[in-house]
Formats: structure tokens, C-alpha cells, sequence
């Protein structure tokens, strides 16, 4: 078989959402000796700039997003130990730890962003929904996590996204993790009042903001945060 | 004694069939859809340029298939990742027991919901507002503001976004303690406005069922002449945050307002499925939670909204559905995104609320004022402007409901996606007075015209 059979064969396979399958293939194209760098870039990338152009346009649901994204995770996870550090810092945009935040069962803002960041290069810890602050953080240091993203659709969820911005000061791990927020009732004023160091509008909106916050060349906390798809007055 | 029914309930959801929540969102759900949309025919059933149904045959298939979804998948149960399935005799039942009408409030300020059909003459009953977070210090006077508009039959209000200073936080004491507060409020501002046995709907500001248990149907706070309101999360899924909410609100003796939106775009897919997975999970809502009023709620992720016309076409689809197939008291949301203080979120609500009413929907509640997002975004003047629409449109022919959607639709759908938010309450209402201010009263003043001219007899 072909190089270019075997990223096909793995295209094929993370583009149907078959999260079983992702590992096999993945595994038998590096066996075959196809470069691992070369793999990530047309194999997953690629396929999953469009997958997320397809969202948009409203051609797939969020459960094939979902699917596409988790196969796309499991064909990375194999694939990346093969390559230097250098090369899976230059093909992963780095680590996020994501969740909506506690009180808040939504999930399909959070998975729809969660899936957005892995097809874009990132490594994804995705929390689930109803995160205590605490569990955020902690996630975070476990991790090793570059950013924690936090997601709700309820206001009355929104004190707890101050909580780990404040726990994060108080324990002297602010300058270890960047915080990004983001969801339905969350502006880009109240961003700047908690001390956060992104917000993203809408879904789309997050990969770019994640990849403007680590490329900032600037430490966390900064003096005021990156905003991406600001309200309308 | 005596054993409750819910017990049934609260057994399957210990001991069901085991699913976790990932096998359920995008394997179970979908599947479900996609089985029932080729086996009823029903694909590519969507109509934009035609946005309100009028096709009852269409309605009455997508009933059937809803109603066998529903006996198909149950709810899951997210907190023990097990399915909560119920039987044919147990639904048909369940919805045989429901009530086809309901008194809410008391003596002559009390509302009376009742079971309707598409284009019936009796009134679509609406409660306002929704829960959109109110700082502490405005929450009274909004709160009485909208008790004072006339035509709003059931007062909710915003969420107090915090209590004494201290802000409402998930899981905190201060759950409690803002439910029990803010139902004295609630009880008190219903008195000032001259409506005092005006019903109303709780507990808004705490997300747990901390706010239940410290404000509804216990000595002091909301009475069981209101609804107590259990919102629980989409697709078909419960949680024990719910059914402590549930087996509280029966202990009390109290009356169930239960609701859920289906995502168009989400697990379900298209408007067609969003449809199927709305009609399925409130017919659920009466055997699992023992729902006296459900819900028929349609959310579209793409918009963060349904009053674009993939979303009006598929709430008014489910509401005639359920309405022509069964004598449930259902519930609409219009989910409007544009704020006080613009025509769009008036537009918005016209289109919105008035396929809700013609669908024979039992009751509608809103206004979701810059979609429900921003403190303080909320005024008296669209509370009352959707009441006036939900009853001046309840009697209107859906074909007559269709040409108004026609008409107004092009007025506000290019900003759906991006909306304009408006203004605080403070910027477009004397709270002191109680008044609209003038540029906010012209806006109204106008559309309420346009919408007289296009023949919503307000």
C-alpha cells in the first residue's frame, strides 16, 4: 500500500466518526512508515478544517462533530508519541482543560467548542458539564494544561467563573494557566471584570482565540483580555 | 401507607438499563431520528418559505413517530447514567391522568389554562417573564412592572442575580436562602400591583433544587396555586437536580411546570428531528415527572434561537402535533434575541409568539429579551406586547399566521445571527412610574400598528 493510501485510509476513517477504527489505522500507517508529521497534517487537520466549515453550514449535526472530533483525538494520541517535542508543539496548538462550569447541565456549547479546538490541533481535556471550580483547577495541574476554557449558558452560574480566577490568584497559579470564557450570557466586559484572558463569542470563535492567547508571546494574567466577536449595541 | 408513584420512577433511574451519556447523545438519539424520520416519511419535511405548518396530516404523522420514539428510547437519567423507560399503558396512562385544565392563582386574579387545537378561540395563556438575571436593587419595581401589565395572565420575573450583596452560586446556602427571599417578594409585588391572587411561577433564581425547597409550597414562600417550575436538560435526559425538584413540588402538593427544548443542529439534527425529540420528550414529562403543564420547546443552536424560520416551522409543527393528538396543557417559548429598546425584538415576538398561540399551545411564557443573556436586559413593555400577541393570535388560522411570519420575517432574520442587544431597563422604562420611555413607547406604538395592518387583531 501507498503512502497516500494509508493518510486516505485514516482521512476515510476519522471522517466517518469511527472512533474504533482511528487507532488501528493510525497505528498501520506509522508502521508503514509514513511520516507521523505528515500524517497529523493531512490525515486529521485537514479533513477536520472542513469538517467544522460543514458544521457552519448546517450540512452535519453536532453528534457527527462529536464523533469526528473524538476519532480525530484517537488517531493524535497514537500518532504523536512518534514525533520530536518540537514537531507535536508545532502540530499541537497546545492543552486546553474545558468543562461548563458547575450548576450548568449544557453541554452543547462546551462539546461543540471542545470539538473546534481538537479539530484545530489541540490537545482537548474536555471536563463535561456541572465542573466545580475546584475540579477545573485541579484538572489544570494535572493536565499540565496550557488554558482552561469555561463555558455556561446560565447566568446565574456566572460568580463561579470569578471563583477560579480568584482561587487561581489567591493559590499563586495564576501566572501557570490562561483562562478563557465563553457562552451564552458571558461579555466581554464581564471577561475584563473577572480577570479572564480571553472570551469567544460563539464556537467558532474559540480555536482562534485559544491559538491568539498562546501565541501572545505574553504571560498569563494579562491586563485585559483578548475578545473575539463582540455584542451588538 | 400509601406508596408514592413517583417511586417507580426513582427506581429505574437507580436501577434501569445502563447508557452513559456520550452512547446516549450521539448514538441512541440520533439513531432514534434518523429510524423514525424514514420510517414516517418525514425528511426534508422543513418548509422556510412556508415557516408556520399548515398541513394537519403532517402534524399528526409527526406525532405518531414521536410518540413511539418516546416509548423507544424513555429518558436517561444523567446522574446514574441509567434509562428511565416507561410502557405503553404506563404513557397512555400518564396522559389520560394529565389535566386539561388548570387553575393557577387565586379568586378573580387567577388564570385558567386549558387544553386547545390549532387556531382555537380560547385564549394561549402567557406568564412572564423568563429568568433572566435582574440586579437586586431593580428586581422589585421590574418585577411589579410586569405584574402590572395587564394583559400578562402569570407572573415568573428575572433571576435575582444575587441576595443582600451576596451572590447566588450553584450548590451554595444562598440558594436556599434566595428562593425563600424572593418568593416573600414575589408575594408582596403581586399585592402592591393590585393582583394579589395572580398566579405565579417558581423558583427562577437558583439553578439547583436548593430554590425549590426553600421557596416553593413551604409555609411563606410560593404557594401550591403556582407552578413549580423544573427545567431539565435536552435531549431527553433528567437528573437527580430534576427530580428532587419533582418529588419536592408532589410532597407539597403542588403543580408540576415542567420543560425542555429540543436543539435543532444538536443531537437530534435537523428541524425534522428536533421536532421528533421535542414531541418525545413532552410526552414523557407526564409519566416520568408527573408534569401538570409540559413543555414543546425548541431551541436552534446555529441561532442560539427560534424565531428563525427552521425554528418557527418546527415549533409550530410540534404544538399542532401534540394539540390535535392529545388534551395536554403544552407550553411554547419564543426565544427572541434582539433586547429592549429595538423593533426586532418586537418583530421577533410577533412571528414567535403568535405560531406558538395558532398551534394550540395551552400557555407560552418569554419574553427572552437579548436572549436571556444580559442582566438587566429586560423591560415590562415586551412582557406585555407577547401577552397581547399570544391571546390576539390564539384564535387566527395558520394560514393567516403563515402570511404574517411571511411578512414580518424579512424585518429582523438577516440579525438573528448577530443581534442587537438593546438597552438596560433603566435606559427604556421609568420604573417609578411604571412607563415605557417615549422612543421605546413610539417603537412599540408602531409595530403593534404594522401588526393590527397585517391583520393580529391587538
Amino acid at each position: 500500500m501507498t503512502e497516500d493510501k494509508f493518510i486516505k485510509d485514516l482521512r476515510d476513517v476519522i471522517a466517518n466518526g469511527d472512533e474504533d477504527q482511528a487507532a488501528p489505522a493510525a497505528q498501520a500507517a506509522i508502521d508503514a512508515g509514513v511520516n507521523p508529521g505528515t500524517l497529523i497534517k493531512e490525515a486529521i487537520n485537514g479533513p477536520m478544517d472542513e469538517v467544522g466549515k460543514s458544521f457552519q453550514n448546517g450540512d452535519i449535526f453536532l453528534p457527527e462533530l462529536i464523533m469526528i472530533g473524538d476519532a480525530a483525538r484517537v488517531a493524535s494520541d497514537v500518532i504523536l508519541p512518534y514525533i520530536s517535542v518540537e514537531e507535536q508543539d508545532a502540530s499541537s496548538g497546545g492543552k486546553v482543560v474545558i468543562g461548563t462550569i458547575q450548576g450548568d447541565m449544557h453541554d452543547i456549547g462546551k462539546s461543540i467548542v471542545s470539538a473546534y479546538l481538537m479539530s484545530t490541533g489541540f490537545k482537548v481535556k474536555d471536563l463535561g458539564s456541572d465542573v466545580t471550580p475546584k475540579d477545573f483547577i485541579r484538572a489544570a495541574v494535572d493536565e499540565k494544561a496550557d488554558v482552561i476554557a469555561i463555558s455556561t449558558l446560565l447566568s446565574t452560574t456566572q460568580p463561579l467563573f470569578a471563583n477560579i480566577v480568584k482561587t487561581l490568584v489567591d493559590s499563586g497559579q495564576r501566572d501557570k494557566v490562561y483562562v478563557v470564557v465563553g457562552g451564552g450570557p458571558v461579555t466581554p466586559e464581564w471577561a475584563a471584570d473577572i480577570g479572564a484572558d480571553g472570551y469567544g463569542r460563539d464556537a467558532a470563535d474559540a480555536a482562534d482565540l485559544v491559538r491568539q492567547v498562546l501565541t501572545s508571546g505574553e504571560k498569563p494574567p494579562f491586563a485585559k483580555p483578548i475578545v473575539i466577536g463582540a455584542l451588538k449595541q | 401507607m400509601n406508596k408514592p408513584e413517583i417511586i417507580n420512577i426513582l427506581d429505574r433511574s437507580q436501577n434501569g438499563e445502563y447508557c452513559t451519556v456520550k452512547e446516549w447523545d450521539i448514538k441512541r438519539i440520533p439513531k432514534a431520528v434518523k429510524e423514525k424520520l424514514e420510517k414516517y416519511d418525514l425528511k426534508g419535511a422543513c418548509d422556510p418559505e412556508n415557516p408556520v405548518n399548515m398541513d394537519a396530516e403532517l402534524a399528526d404523522r409527526f406525532f405518531k413517530a414521536g410518540y413511539e420514539m418516546a416509548l423507544d428510547l424513555g429518558m436517561l437519567c444523567e446522574t446514574t447514567d441509567r434509562i428511565i423507560k416507561v410502557s405503553k399503558e404506563e404513557l397512555d396512562a400518564a396522559l389520560e391522568k394529565a389535566p386539561s385544565e388548570l387553575t393557577i392563582g387565586t379568586g378573580d386574579d387567577a388564570t385558567v389554562i386549558k387544553t386547545r387545537t390549532p387556531s382555537d378561540p380560547y385564549e394561549c395563556k402567557f406568564g412572564a417573564s423568563l429568568g433572566i438575571t435582574v440586579s437586586e436593587d431593580v428586581w422589585p419595581a421590574l418585577t411589579e412592572g410586569i405584574a402590572r401589565q395587564e394583559a400578562v395572565d402569570v407572573l415568573e420575573g428575572g433571576s435575582l442575580k444575587s441576595i443582600y450583596g451576596l451572590d447566588v452560586i450553584p450548590d451554595a446556602p444562598s440558594e436556599t436562602l434566595v428562593g425563600f427571599e424572593q418568593a416573600k417578594l414575589h408575594v408582596e409585588i403581586r399585592k402592591k400591583a393590585g393582583r394579589p391572587g395572580m398566579g405565579g411561577i417558581g423558583q427562577i433564581s437558583a439553578v439547583t433544587e436548593y430554590g425549590q425547597f426553600g421557596g416553593y409550597g413551604i409555609p411563606g414562600a410560593l404557594p401550591i396555586t403556582d407552578l413549580s417550575l423544573i427545567l431539565f436538560p435536552s435531549e431527553l435526559k433528567v437528573n437527580y437536580q430534576t427530580l428532587h425538584k419533582v418529588v419536592h413540588t408532589l410532597n407539597v402538593g403542588g403543580m408540576i411546570f415542567a420543560g425542555s427544548p429540543a436543539m435543532i443542529g444538536g443531537m437530534p439534527g435537523p428541524p425534522e428531528g428536533a421536532v421528533l425529540s421535542c414531541i418525545a420528550c413532552a410526552l414523557l414529562q407526564y409519566p416520568i415527572l408527573q408534569a401538570d403543564v409540559g413543555g414543546g420547546e425548541i431551541y436552534d443552536i446555529r441561532y442560539l434561537s427560534n424565531v428563525n424560520r427552521d425554528g418557527i416551522w418546527a415549533l409550530s409543527v410540534t404544538h399542532q402535533a401534540l394539540s390535535r393528538n392529545t388534551n395536554l396543557l403544552t407550553h411554547g417559548i419564543a426565544n427572541q434575541v434582539s433586547g429592549p429598546g429595538t423593533k426586532e425584538l418586537l418583530y421577533e415576538t410577533l412571528v414567535g409568539v403568535s405560531t406558538i398561540a395558532a398551534s394550540g399551545a395551552a400557555f407560552s411564557t418569554g419574553p427572552r429579551s437579548a436572549g436571556g443573556k444580559l442582566d438587566d436586559y429586560l423591560s415590562p413593555l415586551e412582557c406585555g406586547f407577547c401577552a397581547e400577541v399570544s391571546h390576539a393570535a390564539s384564535g387566527l388560522s395558520l394560514e393567516k399566521v403563515n402570511e404574517i411570519a411571511k411578512a414580518v420575517l424579512p424585518k429582523f432574520e438577516d440579525s438573528i445571527k448577530d443581534p442587537h442587544i438593546g438597552k438596560i431597563v433603566q435606559d427604556v422604562y421609568d420604573l417609578e412610574n411604571f412607563k415605557a420611555k417615549p422612543e421605546w413607547q413610539q417603537m412599540y406604538d408602531e409595530v403593534k400598528q404594522e401588526a393590527i395592518d397585517l391583520g393580529l387583531p391587538l
